[in-house]
């Protein structure tokens, strides 16, 4: 069973990628901000991350930038999830290990499973 | 493995306490558009999540009432911002009363109101300090808007274990009354905390005092706050934040 874990500061929002992904059978857990998200990629080991780019106390390229400094997590898979899609793109976060960018005004629940089957 | 970054935040969580104000004689404010739909595009993304969860017909009826409900909360908070950038767009030519107002029954009525959205994300809200607190003179609206607006924003920052606190202080000899919103969540970053005063003074930003915020709430809770010669501030604790207003105290008890 792969392992996600979603890093995203609203519950009720963290709550429903949850639903979408469990019922993928996939293993998840949630955190709402870096530090935590830090302590979870060592204690969980996600075989990806879906995130949203703006989090309390930090972002999600402060975040990245800090996963990419070390070979056990620099390869891990991101999908970000986001409300401003419109403001990030793909070609610009690559090197941050973002493979897929969800747009929150736009997409479906049904999407997130697809995005994390697609980057596994 | 002791990762740069954890230490970064940790560090930052040590750190004393530091604060700012913002308010007295600056003019009045028209917030920006891309600011505002910036700040309203997040709760109306979330009740179109929710309402697309509702499609599956697998949910339970429990299930189902917990999703309604959060939709039902998520559009009465997008419902007061705007009913506040309304507010604030016409505060220049608005005639406001202000009165003594008893802080302490406006603190109790506004956990009250927002005890269902608390409690719905796991939280606690309550009311501290002093029974008979000393009265400010102010605007009872405004000065609800702006508690409502800082207890919003406690609720996004806010740990689940950790209660939001509204509480009521003389300070000064009693010339001032507070009105303070603590939190307990994670510490702003320091250049966040030492940019946000500027950033404030100016315009809503669209990259962040909170980094997923505007800061359109507080630039509105400011203006809300000079319209009655107060000011709003913040003190950064290591384990959260407390904004709060400063407003004159009422004199009425020296004339009798």
């Amino acid at each position: 069973m792969s392992r996600v874990l979603i890093i995203e500061d609203d519950e009720w929002l963290a709550g429903q990628h949850t639903r979408s992904l469990t019922r993928e059978h996939y293993d998840v857990r949630v955190v709402s901000n870096a530090l935590d998200a830090v302590v979870a990629v060592d204690e969980f080991q996600p075989d990806a991350l879906l995130m949203d780019v703006l989090l309390p106390g930090s972002t999600a390229f402060a975040l990245l930038s800090e996963l990419k400094s070390y070979s056990d997590t620099a390869e891990l898979p991101v999908v970000l999830c986001t409300n401003i899609a419109e403001d990030v793109s793909l070609e610009n976060v690559q090197a941050y290990g973002v493979k897929r960018i969800l747009d929150k005004t736009t997409m479906h629940p049904s999407d997130v499973p697809a995005a994390i089957r697609s980057v596994l | 493995m002791a990762r740069p970054l954890r230490a970064m935040l940790e560090h930052m969580r040590g750190q004393s306490e530091q604060q700012f104000e913002l308010g007295g004689n600056n003019s009045f404010f028209v917030p920006p558009v891309v600011a505002a739909a910036h700040e309203l595009k997040s709760p109306r993304v979330l009740v179109r999540q929710l309402a697309l969860a509702l499609e599956d017909v697998t949910l339970s009826a429990v299930e189902r009432e917990e999703l309604l409900t959060q939709i039902r909360l998520t559009s009465e908070r997008a419902l007061r911002l705007t009913a506040d950038l309304t507010r604030a767009a016409r505060l220049e030519d608005a005639l406001f009363e202000l009165e003594p107002i008893n802080p302490r029954q406006l603190c109790d009525d506004i956990v009250s109101e927002l005890m269902p959205l608390f409690r719905a994300h796991g939280r606690t809200i309550r009311v501290s300090g002093r029974r008979r607190a000393p009265l400010p003179v102010g605007n009872r609206d405004l000065l609800r808007r702006i508690v409502m607006n800082f207890s919003d924003n406690a609720l996004k920052y806010s740990d689940v274990s950790g209660a939001i606190e509204l509480n009521v202080q003389a300070r000064e000899k009693g010339n001032t009354i507070r009105v303070g919103v603590r939190d307990y969540g994670p510490a702003l970053p320091a250049d966040v905390w030492r940019s946000l005063e500027e950033k404030l003074m100016h315009a809503p930003q669209t990259i962040h005092a909170r980094p997923e915020s505007s800061g359109l709430g507080l630039y509105i809770a400011a203006a809300f706050a000079m319209a009655m010669n107060g000011t709003i501030g913040a003190i950064r604790h290591r384990d959260g934040a407390t904004f709060y207003v400063d407003l004159q105290a009422s004199r009425q008890l020296s004339l009798l």
